[in-house]
């Protein structure tokens, strides 16, 4: 059963710039959704500011795994006691969401929330973020992922950031978003293109490659503070950044001694470290959760395919078997599952395999994917298509049961997921 | 902050039963840095690319106005105002390859000559007398890659779907570079491979490194140095075809010979 509807989510949003018009596009989702109740949030300016509760409703009405209830014609009271349970449970509501936005100290904002069970008539949970008004779609989109972990048993994934690259007007822009797409920023702008961006462990820094060199070197930004280090520049091409779980290293791509080789480059001290040896091209590498392996993309075998290597001894394996072309690997938090792209007909699709079983599914019917990415939860992979031309991003869940297409104006690519 | 963060949430959930009291957490507001950050522009050795000339020349007289790599901070908990407007300030750097593509190709057909003459003598290698015609013939072309006359002015080899191999046709024009490159020491060129659209951006760059290796290996193979030469893949991030079919994609997956200045 597909069941498609669209949320325009920008006019629910006032107060601040957002840089382009958003969409996004819901096919099919989970069979049992829960049905919630996500009042507007009460008290102080609240909806002038930050309108919090239509941001979380729609963080969760996207998701798949909720039904919003219609709320439009209420307002959270300020006390949850005084809300009556039977009425929002005779409306269809299992849960109702509903909050405050308070002053407080230093100009600062208190936003209090309570996560009530319609159908027993209880309290669900209770919490209270104090931030500045510029940080609130951060707290709305906090309140999404603690609502969907009190009621599904599991993260959410709202609150992440994602990294992308907008081509426009003849220029390469790397931008930093919300995970809904909403709040970019272009943290690097530049003539020249501009790919493979990927998120340092905690959030902080962002790795690419850049092209401004006339040929593609690794650099390292620190969002905080705008500052960035070239760091590989060697001989030939140095691409395909990959970080490591303790954030100490880089996988790296560099052609300095032979063709497109594997290294470890150590940040602290820039030593490159030769990982994979033989004449084929090694590309795309990506360490596991654990750190103990590292997965990259070979065409040793004759075509290219995933591979899998040992860091302790570099021993190699190969993962994807199924086709001619299985390229990009990603690999989900736990470890278990490893998205990549594969080529079907003339098609390229985002497929899934499950390590432990071999078992692969493919989970888009986009033809031009490139680039997956695994939400910090898990259960939701964003990559890059073309759709009539025009790059766009997308997600699926990891069971291809849910369908997303974020889809600002302009030409993105490149897209990574972040904390 | 993200762990205060965490234990709040934390804590939340663990009691988060009837009537719990309101749990605190504080998100801090961290600042937007939008300092504009240039990039010092690579040593001119690094920059010639013949198809973006214009823009090197300029880089060269100006590093700070053109070629601008700008970036700008951001926090966590992001603000918009000030960093988006500091994505506008960049320049435009109009870079342009297209006039430069259709000039290669007069070229191509100005040199055509010489080149036909030479494929003979190279398919007849072996054969002792043929050195004689050889020789007779290295007189009259023009070595000076910057004269469109001069067989050296194409740059251009383009490849099978999926191939690094070089095709016959162009076995000539690597030569004549090569002998140019062996009487010039100075001179120093940049092996620039591509590929076409499909598939993984960062696979297609690798797939345009072994173009450029494979040019790169063949004119060392003719005694070019290794000092003089650097083998780079630019990907499928600088297509001549803009276009999404066959005629696209052949155009594109090609090797490009840039020699240093231009």
């Amino acid at each position: 059963m597909l069941i498609r509807f669209l949320l325009a989510v920008l006019f629910l949003i006032s107060g601040f710039s957002v840089q382009a018009s958003m969409t996004i596009e819901i096919v099919g989702g989970a069979s049992n959704r829960v049905p919630i109740a996500v009042l507007p949030f009460g008290g102080r300016q609240a909806d002038a500011v930050t309108n919090i509760g239509a941001i979380v409703a729609t963080d969760l009405g996207s998701s798949g795994y909720f039904r919003l209830i219609d709320s439009k014609d209420s307002i959270s009271p300020s006390d949850p006691n005084t809300l009556s349970l039977p009425a929002w449970q005779g409306r269809g509501a299992d849960a109702v969401l509903m909050g405050q936005v308070l002053p407080a100290a230093a100009g600062k904002l208190e936003v209090r929330f309570w996560l009530l069970d319609a159908v027993r008539a209880t309290q669900l949970g209770a919490m209270s973020y104090v931030s500045t008004p510029a940080s609130l779609r951060i707290v709305a989109h906090k309140i999404a992922d603690t609502v969907h972990e009190i009621l599904l048993g599991e993260a959410g994934s709202y609150s992440g950031r994602i990294a992308y690259i907008l081509k426009r007007g003849g220029r390469y822009e790397l931008q930093v978003a919300d995970a809904d797409s909403q709040n970019a920023v272009t943290v690097t702008s530049s003539p020249e293109p501009l790919i493979s961006p990927a998120w340092s462990p905690d959030g902080q820094r962002l790795a690419y490659v850049s092209f401004e060199d006339k040929k593609p070197v690794v650099y390292v930004q620190n969002l905080s503070d705008g500052k960035r280090r070239a760091v590989a520049r060697f001989r030939g091409s140095n691409s395909a950044p990959a970080w490591s779980p303790d954030g100490r290293k880089l996988a790296v791509t560099l052609s300095k001694d032979e063709t497109s080789q594997i290294y470890l480059l150590d940040l602290e001290t820039g030593v490159a470290t030769r990982f994979t040896r033989g004449g084929a091209l090694d590309t795309e590498p990506l360490f596991s959760p654990d750190g103990q392996w590292l997965f990259f993309t070979s065409n040793r075998g004759g075509t290219p395919q995933i591979y899998r290597a040992s860091l302790a001894d570099g021993r190699a394996s190969r993962v994807t078997f199924d086709g001619g072309y299985n390229v990009s690997p990603a690999i989900s938090p736990d470890g278990k599952t490893l998205a990549f792209v594969h080529l079907r007909g003339a098609s390229f699709h985002v497929a899934a395999i499950d390590l432990a079983s071999g078992q692969m599914q493919l989970l888009t019917d986009t033809v031009a994917d490139e680039s997956p990415s695994f939400a910090p939860n898990g259960r939701k992979i964003l990559y890059a298509t073309r759709v009539n031309g025009r790059g766009v991003l997308a997600t699926v869940s990891v069971d291809g049961k849910v369908r997303q297409r974020l889809s600002q104006t302009g030409d993105l690519r490149e897209p990574n997921w972040g904390r | 902050m993200k762990h205060l963060l965490y234990l709040a949430l934390i804590s939340a959930l663990l009691s988060g039963c009837a009537d719990t009291p309101l749990k605190q957490a504080e998100i801090e507001d961290r600042a937007v840095v939008t300092t504009p950050f240039k990039t010092e522009l690579a040593s001119p050795s690094e920059t010639f690319d013949r198809a973006d000339k214009q823009l090197t020349d300029t880089a060269a007289k100006s590093p700070a106005d053109s070629a601008s790599v700008s970036t700008s901070g951001v926090s966590d908990a992001n603000i918009a105002g000030k960093t988006l407007a500091s994505a506008k300030t960049p320049k435009e750097t109009a870079v342009k390859t297209q006039g430069i593509a259709t000039q290669e190709l007069e070229a191509k057909s100005l040199g055509s000559t010489p080149q036909d003459a030479a494929v003979a003598d190279t398919t007849a290698a072996g054969n002792n007398k043929d050195s004689a015609d050889a020789l007779k013939y290295e007189a009259q072309p023009i070595l000076d890659p910057s004269n469109p006359q001069s067989p050296l002015a194409q740059r251009r080899l383009q490849f099978d779907y999926d191939s690094s191999a070089i095709r016959d046709e162009y076995r000539t024009l690597l030569e004549m570079h090569a002998k140019y490159l062996k009487g010039e020491t100075a001179a120093k060129l940049i092996v620039q491979g591509h590929a076409d659209e499909r598939g993984s951006r960062e696979y297609n760059l690798a797939l345009g490194q072994r173009r450029a290796e494979s040019v790169y290996r063949a004119l060392n193979l003719l005694g070019v140095a290794d000092a003089q030469m650097e083998a780079v893949s630019l990907g499928e991030e600088k297509p001549i075809s803009e276009g999404h079919d066959e005629s696209a994609w052949e155009q594109n997956r090609r090797t490009e010979l840039l020699y240093q200045g231009e």
